[in-house]
Protein backbone atom coordinates (compact mmCIF):
# COMPACT_ATOMS: atom_id res chain seq x y z
CA UNK A 1 0.00 0.00 0.00
CA UNK A 2 0.98 3.68 -0.65
CA UNK A 3 3.01 5.27 2.31
CA UNK A 4 1.57 8.46 1.99
CA UNK A 5 -2.01 7.21 2.35
CA UNK A 6 -0.99 4.48 4.99
CA UNK A 7 0.19 8.03 6.75
CA UNK A 8 -3.17 9.98 6.39
CA UNK A 9 -5.00 7.11 7.39
CA UNK A 10 -3.05 6.68 10.85
CA UNK A 11 -3.42 11.05 10.71
CA UNK A 12 -6.86 10.86 10.67
CA UNK A 13 -6.92 7.89 13.24
CA UNK A 14 -4.83 10.46 15.71
CA UNK A 15 -7.24 12.86 14.88
CA UNK A 16 -10.46 11.03 16.04
CA UNK A 17 -8.70 9.54 19.14
CA UNK A 18 -10.95 9.57 22.44
CA UNK A 19 -13.49 11.52 19.96
CA UNK A 20 -16.98 10.03 21.56
CA UNK A 21 -18.10 10.44 17.93
CA UNK A 22 -18.55 6.46 17.72
CA UNK A 23 -21.27 6.65 20.73
CA UNK A 24 -23.64 7.83 18.20
CA UNK A 25 -23.42 4.28 15.96
CA UNK A 26 -23.79 2.72 19.34
CA UNK A 27 -26.58 4.14 20.62
CA UNK A 28 -29.35 4.90 17.85
CA UNK A 29 -29.32 0.73 16.96
CA UNK A 30 -30.27 0.29 20.23
CA UNK A 31 -32.94 2.54 20.35
CA UNK A 32 -34.29 1.06 16.80
CA UNK A 33 -33.84 -2.54 18.28
CA UNK A 34 -35.31 -1.92 21.69
CA UNK A 35 -38.26 -0.49 19.64
CA UNK A 36 -38.45 -2.68 16.61
CA UNK A 37 -37.95 -6.38 18.78
CA UNK A 38 -40.86 -4.79 21.49
CA UNK A 39 -42.94 -4.02 18.30
CA UNK A 40 -42.79 -7.44 17.09
CA UNK A 41 -43.38 -9.37 19.82
CA UNK A 42 -46.42 -7.12 20.47
CA UNK A 43 -47.57 -7.59 16.93
CA UNK A 44 -46.45 -11.44 16.56
CA UNK A 45 -49.92 -12.07 15.24
CA UNK A 46 -49.38 -10.17 12.13
CA UNK A 47 -45.89 -10.79 11.82
CA UNK A 48 -45.66 -14.15 10.92
CA UNK A 49 -42.24 -14.80 9.39
CA UNK A 50 -40.40 -15.01 12.24
CA UNK A 51 -36.54 -13.77 11.44
CA UNK A 52 -37.53 -12.04 8.22
CA UNK A 53 -40.13 -9.74 10.39
CA UNK A 54 -37.98 -9.22 13.12
CA UNK A 55 -35.23 -7.86 10.67
CA UNK A 56 -37.66 -5.51 9.26
CA UNK A 57 -38.84 -4.17 12.67
CA UNK A 58 -34.97 -3.24 13.31
CA UNK A 59 -33.86 -2.10 10.52
CA UNK A 60 -36.52 0.19 8.48
CA UNK A 61 -36.83 3.39 9.85
CA UNK A 62 -32.90 3.06 10.98
CA UNK A 63 -31.70 2.56 7.49
CA UNK A 64 -33.85 4.73 5.23
CA UNK A 65 -34.41 7.73 7.90
CA UNK A 66 -31.48 7.43 10.26
CA UNK A 67 -28.35 5.96 9.34
CA UNK A 68 -28.18 8.29 6.33
CA UNK A 69 -28.28 11.39 8.92
CA UNK A 70 -25.92 9.54 11.00
CA UNK A 71 -23.31 8.68 8.89
CA UNK A 72 -23.83 12.73 8.05
CA UNK A 73 -23.03 13.03 11.39
CA UNK A 74 -19.77 11.39 11.03
CA UNK A 75 -18.39 12.93 7.54
CA UNK A 76 -19.24 16.29 9.03
CA UNK A 77 -17.20 15.41 12.12
CA UNK A 78 -14.43 13.99 10.04
CA UNK A 79 -14.31 17.64 8.08
CA UNK A 80 -14.76 19.32 11.20
CA UNK A 81 -10.97 19.63 12.41
CA UNK A 82 -10.28 21.16 8.39
CA UNK A 83 -12.87 23.59 8.97
CA UNK A 84 -11.48 25.43 12.33
CA UNK A 85 -9.31 28.39 12.16
CA UNK A 86 -6.52 28.03 9.65
CA UNK A 87 -6.60 24.10 9.42
CA UNK A 88 -7.08 24.19 5.58
CA UNK A 89 -3.81 25.39 5.23
CA UNK A 90 -1.77 22.87 7.14
CA UNK A 91 -4.29 20.19 5.86
CA UNK A 92 -3.83 21.02 2.23
CA UNK A 93 -0.09 21.46 2.65
CA UNK A 94 1.16 18.14 4.41
CA UNK A 95 3.45 16.40 2.18
CA UNK A 96 1.02 13.49 0.63
CA UNK A 97 -1.16 13.49 -2.73
CA UNK A 98 -4.72 14.90 -2.69
CA UNK A 99 -5.70 11.78 -3.11
CA UNK A 100 -4.05 10.09 -0.35
CA UNK A 101 -5.72 12.73 2.13
CA UNK A 102 -9.50 11.60 1.23
CA UNK A 103 -9.17 8.16 1.31
CA UNK A 104 -7.62 9.10 4.67
CA UNK A 105 -10.74 10.45 5.52
CA UNK A 106 -12.85 7.86 3.38
CA UNK A 107 -10.91 5.44 5.56
CA UNK A 108 -12.38 6.16 8.78
CA UNK A 109 -15.96 6.74 7.44
CA UNK A 110 -15.79 3.10 5.81
CA UNK A 111 -14.70 1.60 8.75
CA UNK A 112 -17.29 3.20 11.12
CA UNK A 113 -20.09 1.90 8.49
CA UNK A 114 -18.53 -1.75 9.18
CA UNK A 115 -18.83 -1.16 12.77
CA UNK A 116 -22.33 0.18 12.33
CA UNK A 117 -23.53 -2.80 10.49
CA UNK A 118 -21.89 -5.35 12.49
CA UNK A 119 -23.77 -3.79 15.65
CA UNK A 120 -27.06 -3.53 13.69
CA UNK A 121 -26.54 -7.24 12.99
CA UNK A 122 -25.24 -8.71 16.67
CA UNK A 123 -28.51 -6.68 17.96
CA UNK A 124 -30.54 -8.63 15.29
CA UNK A 125 -29.22 -11.99 16.47
CA UNK A 126 -29.26 -11.25 20.13
CA UNK A 127 -33.02 -9.72 20.07
CA UNK A 128 -33.96 -12.81 18.08
CA UNK A 129 -32.66 -15.21 20.54
CA UNK A 130 -34.08 -13.19 23.50
CA UNK A 131 -37.97 -13.36 21.88
CA UNK A 132 -37.13 -17.15 21.58
CA UNK A 133 -37.07 -17.33 17.58
CA UNK A 134 -35.76 -20.91 16.87
CA UNK A 135 -32.16 -21.51 15.20
CA UNK A 136 -30.00 -18.81 13.37
CA UNK A 137 -30.80 -15.61 11.21
CA UNK A 138 -31.18 -16.88 7.67
CA UNK A 139 -28.12 -17.21 5.80
CA UNK A 140 -29.45 -14.71 3.29
CA UNK A 141 -28.61 -12.27 6.04
CA UNK A 142 -25.01 -12.20 5.15
CA UNK A 143 -25.47 -10.75 1.27
CA UNK A 144 -28.10 -8.27 3.40
CA UNK A 145 -25.01 -7.56 5.41
CA UNK A 146 -22.29 -6.84 2.85
CA UNK A 147 -24.82 -5.03 0.13
CA UNK A 148 -25.69 -2.81 3.20
CA UNK A 149 -21.50 -1.85 3.35
CA UNK A 150 -21.71 -1.42 -0.13
CA UNK A 151 -24.45 0.87 -0.12
CA UNK A 152 -23.48 2.38 3.11
CA UNK A 153 -20.04 3.66 1.54
CA UNK A 154 -21.56 5.23 -1.28
CA UNK A 155 -23.71 7.15 1.75
CA UNK A 156 -20.17 8.14 2.90
CA UNK A 157 -18.67 9.22 -0.13
CA UNK A 158 -21.52 11.87 -0.94
CA UNK A 159 -21.79 12.69 2.51
CA UNK A 160 -17.98 13.31 2.43
CA UNK A 161 -18.03 15.73 -0.39
CA UNK A 162 -21.06 17.62 0.78
CA UNK A 163 -19.09 18.44 4.30
CA UNK A 164 -15.85 19.36 2.49
CA UNK A 165 -17.78 21.97 0.61
CA UNK A 166 -20.33 23.20 3.37
CA UNK A 167 -18.21 24.68 6.52
CA UNK A 168 -21.38 24.23 8.65
CA UNK A 169 -21.52 21.20 11.05
CA UNK A 170 -25.59 20.42 10.83
CA UNK A 171 -26.54 21.45 7.54
CA UNK A 172 -24.83 18.52 5.93
CA UNK A 173 -26.56 16.34 8.46
CA UNK A 174 -30.28 17.88 7.61
CA UNK A 175 -29.04 16.82 4.01
CA UNK A 176 -28.56 13.33 5.27
CA UNK A 177 -31.99 12.80 6.50
CA UNK A 178 -33.77 14.78 3.84
CA UNK A 179 -31.79 12.49 1.33
CA UNK A 180 -32.91 9.31 3.30
CA UNK A 181 -36.93 10.85 3.06
CA UNK A 182 -36.28 11.27 -0.46
CA UNK A 183 -34.65 7.95 -0.57
CA UNK A 184 -38.14 6.59 0.87
CA UNK A 185 -40.05 8.21 -2.00
CA UNK A 186 -37.34 6.84 -4.78
CA UNK A 187 -37.62 3.42 -3.47
CA UNK A 188 -41.37 3.09 -3.94
CA UNK A 189 -41.18 4.49 -7.24
CA UNK A 190 -38.94 2.28 -8.01
CA UNK A 191 -35.59 4.06 -9.00
CA UNK A 192 -34.10 2.63 -5.53
CA UNK A 193 -31.30 1.40 -7.72
CA UNK A 194 -30.48 4.89 -8.95
CA UNK A 195 -30.36 7.20 -6.17
CA UNK A 196 -27.36 7.19 -3.79
CA UNK A 197 -29.58 7.27 -0.84
CA UNK A 198 -31.66 4.22 -1.30
CA UNK A 199 -28.74 2.31 -1.57
CA UNK A 200 -27.99 1.69 1.20
CA UNK A 201 -31.29 0.48 2.41
CA UNK A 202 -31.87 -1.39 -0.38
CA UNK A 203 -29.10 -3.67 0.23
CA UNK A 204 -29.80 -3.98 3.64
CA UNK A 205 -33.48 -5.04 2.28
CA UNK A 206 -34.77 -2.92 5.24
CA UNK A 207 -38.41 -3.09 3.77
CA UNK A 208 -38.83 -6.52 2.37
CA UNK A 209 -36.06 -9.06 3.24
CA UNK A 210 -37.67 -11.01 0.43
CA UNK A 211 -36.55 -8.33 -2.25
CA UNK A 212 -34.98 -10.04 -5.21
CA UNK A 213 -31.98 -7.46 -5.61
CA UNK A 214 -30.90 -7.08 -9.33
CA UNK A 215 -27.01 -7.22 -7.55
CA UNK A 216 -25.09 -6.62 -11.04
CA UNK A 217 -27.22 -3.35 -11.17
CA UNK A 218 -26.94 -2.57 -7.55
CA UNK A 219 -22.79 -3.16 -7.63
CA UNK A 220 -22.39 -1.42 -10.65
CA UNK A 221 -24.53 1.33 -9.53
CA UNK A 222 -22.47 1.96 -6.06
CA UNK A 223 -19.33 2.05 -7.69
CA UNK A 224 -20.24 4.69 -10.02
CA UNK A 225 -21.37 6.72 -6.84
CA UNK A 226 -18.51 5.99 -5.20
CA UNK A 227 -16.38 6.97 -7.89
CA UNK A 228 -18.12 9.64 -8.64
CA UNK A 229 -18.60 11.38 -5.16
CA UNK A 230 -15.01 10.16 -4.89
CA UNK A 231 -13.53 12.50 -7.97
CA UNK A 232 -15.68 15.14 -7.03
CA UNK A 233 -14.01 15.49 -3.95
CA UNK A 234 -10.31 14.86 -4.54
CA UNK A 235 -10.91 17.77 -7.43
CA UNK A 236 -12.79 19.72 -4.91
CA UNK A 237 -9.44 19.26 -2.69
CA UNK A 238 -7.02 19.86 -5.91
CA UNK A 239 -8.82 23.27 -6.89
CA UNK A 240 -8.15 24.97 -3.73
CA UNK A 241 -5.03 25.18 -2.62
CA UNK A 242 -5.41 27.22 0.50
CA UNK A 243 -8.86 27.75 2.54
CA UNK A 244 -12.26 27.52 1.43
CA UNK B 1 -34.64 44.29 21.49
CA UNK B 2 -31.43 45.22 20.69
CA UNK B 3 -29.99 42.15 21.08
CA UNK B 4 -32.44 40.72 19.49
CA UNK B 5 -31.76 42.35 16.24
CA UNK B 6 -28.09 41.27 16.71
CA UNK B 7 -29.17 37.87 16.77
CA UNK B 8 -30.98 38.20 13.59
CA UNK B 9 -27.27 40.73 12.32
CA UNK B 10 -25.52 37.53 13.38
CA UNK B 11 -27.63 35.14 11.25
CA UNK B 12 -27.74 36.96 8.43
CA UNK B 13 -25.96 35.51 5.21
CA UNK B 14 -25.46 32.05 7.03
CA UNK B 15 -28.04 30.30 5.45
CA UNK B 16 -30.80 29.64 8.55
CA UNK B 17 -33.65 30.70 6.39
CA UNK B 18 -32.84 28.67 3.51
CA UNK B 19 -31.92 25.45 5.70
CA UNK B 20 -35.55 25.85 7.34
CA UNK B 21 -37.16 26.42 4.06
CA UNK B 22 -34.87 23.73 2.46
CA UNK B 23 -36.92 21.16 5.24
CA UNK B 24 -40.26 22.89 3.81
CA UNK B 25 -39.50 22.00 0.48
CA UNK B 26 -38.99 18.11 1.08
CA UNK B 27 -42.08 18.27 2.82
CA UNK B 28 -43.82 19.78 -0.08
CA UNK B 29 -42.32 17.25 -2.54
CA UNK B 30 -43.16 14.42 -0.59
CA UNK B 31 -46.59 15.58 -0.11
CA UNK B 32 -47.06 16.72 -3.71
CA UNK B 33 -45.61 12.57 -4.66
CA UNK B 34 -48.04 11.35 -1.46
CA UNK B 35 -51.32 13.05 -2.18
CA UNK B 36 -51.14 12.46 -5.64
CA UNK B 37 -54.38 11.95 -7.53
CA UNK B 38 -56.36 10.73 -4.68
CA UNK B 39 -59.38 8.86 -4.79
CA UNK B 40 -62.92 10.26 -4.16
CA UNK B 41 -62.92 8.88 -0.41
CA UNK B 42 -59.02 10.66 -0.33
CA UNK B 43 -60.81 13.97 -1.25
CA UNK B 44 -63.74 13.54 1.22
CA UNK B 45 -61.50 13.60 4.18
CA UNK B 46 -58.48 15.45 2.25
CA UNK B 47 -58.83 18.29 5.01
CA UNK B 48 -58.34 15.61 8.08
CA UNK B 49 -55.75 13.38 6.60
CA UNK B 50 -53.30 16.18 5.75
CA UNK B 51 -53.60 17.31 9.14
CA UNK B 52 -52.68 13.47 10.49
CA UNK B 53 -49.75 13.50 7.43
CA UNK B 54 -48.27 16.54 8.87
CA UNK B 55 -48.11 15.47 12.48
CA UNK B 56 -46.43 12.35 11.42
CA UNK B 57 -44.05 13.91 8.95
CA UNK B 58 -42.91 16.49 11.58
CA UNK B 59 -42.45 13.73 14.14
CA UNK B 60 -40.03 12.08 12.14
CA UNK B 61 -38.47 15.20 10.18
CA UNK B 62 -38.61 18.08 12.61
CA UNK B 63 -36.75 16.95 16.24
CA UNK B 64 -33.60 16.66 13.76
CA UNK B 65 -34.37 19.90 12.11
CA UNK B 66 -34.61 21.59 15.59
CA UNK B 67 -31.27 20.50 16.47
CA UNK B 68 -29.65 22.27 13.11
CA UNK B 69 -31.23 25.57 13.88
CA UNK B 70 -29.94 25.79 17.30
CA UNK B 71 -26.74 24.57 16.78
CA UNK B 72 -26.61 27.17 13.91
CA UNK B 73 -27.74 29.99 16.20
CA UNK B 74 -25.40 28.71 19.12
CA UNK B 75 -22.16 27.42 17.07
CA UNK B 76 -21.13 31.32 15.93
CA UNK B 77 -20.29 32.13 19.20
CA UNK B 78 -18.39 28.68 19.86
CA UNK B 79 -16.42 29.14 16.62
CA UNK B 80 -15.84 32.87 17.26
CA UNK B 81 -15.01 32.46 21.00
CA UNK B 82 -17.37 35.16 21.70
CA UNK B 83 -19.09 34.59 25.38
CA UNK B 84 -16.68 36.27 27.11
CA UNK B 85 -16.46 39.47 25.22
CA UNK B 86 -20.29 39.28 24.78
CA UNK B 87 -21.33 38.91 28.76
CA UNK B 88 -19.14 42.14 29.37
CA UNK B 89 -21.60 43.99 27.02
CA UNK B 90 -24.74 42.32 28.44
CA UNK B 91 -25.88 39.59 30.84
CA UNK B 92 -25.47 35.70 29.85
CA UNK B 93 -29.07 35.33 30.52
CA UNK B 94 -30.14 37.88 28.42
CA UNK B 95 -28.01 36.56 25.70
CA UNK B 96 -29.69 33.17 26.15
CA UNK B 97 -33.08 35.24 25.87
CA UNK B 98 -32.58 36.60 22.71
CA UNK B 99 -31.41 33.31 21.20
CA UNK B 100 -34.08 31.46 21.83
CA UNK B 101 -36.66 34.10 20.85
CA UNK B 102 -35.13 34.31 17.48
CA UNK B 103 -35.24 30.72 17.28
CA UNK B 104 -38.79 30.64 18.40
CA UNK B 105 -39.96 33.34 15.47
CA UNK B 106 -38.45 31.36 13.17
CA UNK B 107 -40.21 28.29 14.11
CA UNK B 108 -43.30 30.11 14.16
CA UNK B 109 -42.60 31.55 10.86
CA UNK B 110 -41.42 28.17 9.24
CA UNK B 111 -44.27 26.20 10.42
CA UNK B 112 -46.87 29.36 9.28
CA UNK B 113 -45.32 28.84 5.40
CA UNK B 114 -45.68 25.33 6.36
CA UNK B 115 -49.53 25.38 6.25
CA UNK B 116 -49.86 28.17 4.01
CA UNK B 117 -47.69 25.29 1.22
CA UNK B 118 -50.63 22.52 2.19
CA UNK B 119 -53.52 24.14 2.53
CA UNK B 120 -52.54 25.87 -0.99
CA UNK B 121 -51.70 22.16 -2.30
CA UNK B 122 -55.20 20.97 -0.49
CA UNK B 123 -57.27 23.24 -2.62
CA UNK B 124 -55.04 22.52 -5.25
CA UNK B 125 -56.09 18.46 -5.31
CA UNK B 126 -59.31 20.00 -5.00
CA UNK B 127 -60.44 18.67 -1.13
CA UNK B 128 -64.23 18.64 -0.29
CA UNK B 129 -64.92 21.94 1.38
CA UNK B 130 -62.88 24.19 3.44
CA UNK B 131 -59.93 23.52 5.98
CA UNK B 132 -61.66 23.68 9.74
CA UNK B 133 -60.33 26.76 10.74
CA UNK B 134 -60.35 26.04 14.35
CA UNK B 135 -58.05 22.81 14.39
CA UNK B 136 -56.44 24.20 12.27
CA UNK B 137 -55.41 26.96 14.16
CA UNK B 138 -55.40 25.12 17.26
CA UNK B 139 -52.92 23.00 15.64
CA UNK B 140 -50.50 25.04 14.31
CA UNK B 141 -50.29 26.65 17.81
CA UNK B 142 -49.53 22.85 19.38
CA UNK B 143 -46.83 22.39 16.72
CA UNK B 144 -45.11 25.66 17.84
CA UNK B 145 -45.20 24.72 20.96
CA UNK B 146 -44.22 21.00 20.89
CA UNK B 147 -41.36 22.51 18.73
CA UNK B 148 -40.19 25.20 20.43
CA UNK B 149 -39.84 22.71 23.54
CA UNK B 150 -37.42 20.52 21.37
CA UNK B 151 -35.47 23.30 20.15
CA UNK B 152 -35.11 25.00 23.83
CA UNK B 153 -33.90 21.54 24.80
CA UNK B 154 -31.34 21.38 21.77
CA UNK B 155 -30.45 25.36 22.31
CA UNK B 156 -28.94 24.36 25.92
CA UNK B 157 -27.77 21.71 24.39
CA UNK B 158 -25.80 23.77 22.10
CA UNK B 159 -24.75 26.66 24.07
CA UNK B 160 -23.07 24.19 26.43
CA UNK B 161 -21.26 21.99 24.16
CA UNK B 162 -18.53 23.45 21.88
CA UNK B 163 -18.50 20.64 19.71
CA UNK B 164 -22.34 20.34 18.11
CA UNK B 165 -22.29 16.56 17.17
CA UNK B 166 -23.49 15.98 21.18
CA UNK B 167 -26.23 17.81 20.58
CA UNK B 168 -27.38 16.25 16.82
CA UNK B 169 -27.22 13.00 18.05
CA UNK B 170 -29.12 13.90 20.78
CA UNK B 171 -31.59 15.58 17.93
CA UNK B 172 -31.35 12.38 15.74
CA UNK B 173 -31.66 9.74 18.57
CA UNK B 174 -34.91 11.89 19.53
CA UNK B 175 -35.95 11.51 16.42
CA UNK B 176 -35.46 8.26 15.99
CA UNK B 177 -37.45 7.47 19.42
CA UNK B 178 -40.47 10.00 18.19
CA UNK B 179 -41.00 7.79 15.39
CA UNK B 180 -40.44 4.29 16.59
CA UNK B 181 -43.05 5.77 19.50
CA UNK B 182 -46.34 6.39 16.88
CA UNK B 183 -45.89 2.75 16.05
CA UNK B 184 -46.48 1.74 20.28
CA UNK B 185 -48.70 4.53 21.36
CA UNK B 186 -50.55 7.68 20.21
CA UNK B 187 -48.94 10.17 23.37
CA UNK B 188 -45.75 10.32 25.12
CA UNK B 189 -44.58 12.70 27.82
CA UNK B 190 -41.33 12.80 25.99
CA UNK B 191 -40.13 15.91 25.07
CA UNK B 192 -39.68 14.10 21.14
CA UNK B 193 -42.82 13.00 21.68
CA UNK B 194 -44.60 16.50 21.24
CA UNK B 195 -45.57 16.06 17.98
CA UNK B 196 -47.52 12.84 18.14
CA UNK B 197 -49.33 13.69 21.55
CA UNK B 198 -50.45 17.49 20.02
CA UNK B 199 -51.48 15.76 16.85
CA UNK B 200 -55.41 16.42 16.08
CA UNK B 201 -56.51 13.59 13.62
CA UNK B 202 -55.95 9.94 14.21
CA UNK B 203 -56.88 7.34 11.61
CA UNK B 204 -58.46 3.82 11.87
CA UNK B 205 -56.81 1.35 8.50
CA UNK B 206 -59.30 -0.87 7.72
CA UNK B 207 -57.06 -3.69 5.78
CA UNK B 208 -60.38 -5.67 4.09
CA UNK B 209 -61.56 -1.88 2.64
CA UNK B 210 -58.25 -0.46 2.10
CA UNK B 211 -59.29 2.73 3.17
CA UNK B 212 -58.24 5.10 6.24
CA UNK B 213 -60.82 6.76 8.10
CA UNK B 214 -59.58 9.72 9.76
CA UNK B 215 -61.52 11.34 12.72
CA UNK B 216 -60.45 14.36 15.31
CA UNK B 217 -59.14 13.13 18.40
CA UNK B 218 -60.82 12.81 21.97
CA UNK B 219 -58.27 13.66 24.62
CA UNK B 220 -58.48 11.32 27.27
CA UNK B 221 -56.78 12.76 30.28
CA UNK B 222 -53.20 10.89 30.00
CA UNK B 223 -53.53 12.57 26.49
CA UNK B 224 -54.47 15.74 27.91
CA UNK B 225 -51.54 15.43 30.42
CA UNK B 226 -48.86 14.84 28.01
CA UNK B 227 -50.32 17.74 25.57
CA UNK B 228 -49.74 20.02 28.94
CA UNK B 229 -46.18 18.03 29.25
CA UNK B 230 -45.02 19.99 26.57
CA UNK B 231 -46.01 23.41 28.10
CA UNK B 232 -44.24 21.84 31.10
CA UNK B 233 -40.68 20.88 29.41
CA UNK B 234 -40.84 24.21 27.40
CA UNK B 235 -41.07 26.30 31.46
CA UNK B 236 -38.13 23.03 32.21
CA UNK B 237 -36.27 23.62 29.15
CA UNK B 238 -36.17 27.61 29.28
CA UNK B 239 -35.43 28.12 33.13
CA UNK B 240 -32.87 25.43 33.33
CA UNK B 241 -30.88 26.30 29.99
CA UNK B 242 -30.75 30.25 31.32
CA UNK B 243 -29.66 28.99 34.78
CA UNK B 244 -27.18 26.79 33.75
CA UNK B 245 -26.05 28.93 30.80
CA UNK B 246 -26.06 31.85 33.08
CA UNK B 247 -23.83 30.13 35.97
CA UNK B 248 -20.81 28.27 33.77
CA UNK B 249 -17.41 30.15 32.87
CA UNK B 250 -17.67 31.91 29.50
Amino acid sequence: MNLSLLKTIKSERIKLKRSPVWLAFFVLPIISAFFGTFNYVANQGVLKKEWYSLWTQHSLFLCYLFMPALIGTYCSYLWRLEHMRNNWNSFLTAPVSRFSLYCGKLSQAVVMVLIGNAWIFLLYCLCGKITGLPGLPPKESISWFACGILGGIVICCVQLAISMVIRSFAIPIGIGLAGGIGGLVMTNKGWGLYYPYSLYCMGMRANNPNLALDTKVFVISSIIYIVTFSVVSVIGLRKHETAF
Amino acid sequence: MKTLKLEFYKIKRRKVWLTMFAMLLVQLLWGLWAFNNPKEWELESGWLSLLYSLSMLDGIMVPTMMSVLASRLADIEHKGNTYKQLETLRSAGSLYHAKAVCGCIIIAAMFAVQFAFFITLGYHLGYAGNPDVKYYLLSYVLKIASNISLFLLQLALSMLFANQMVPLVAGLGGSMAALLLMFVTNYSFLPWGGNLSAALVMSDWDETTRISTYYYRTFTSAETAAVIAIFIWITAFYVGGRIIFTHREA
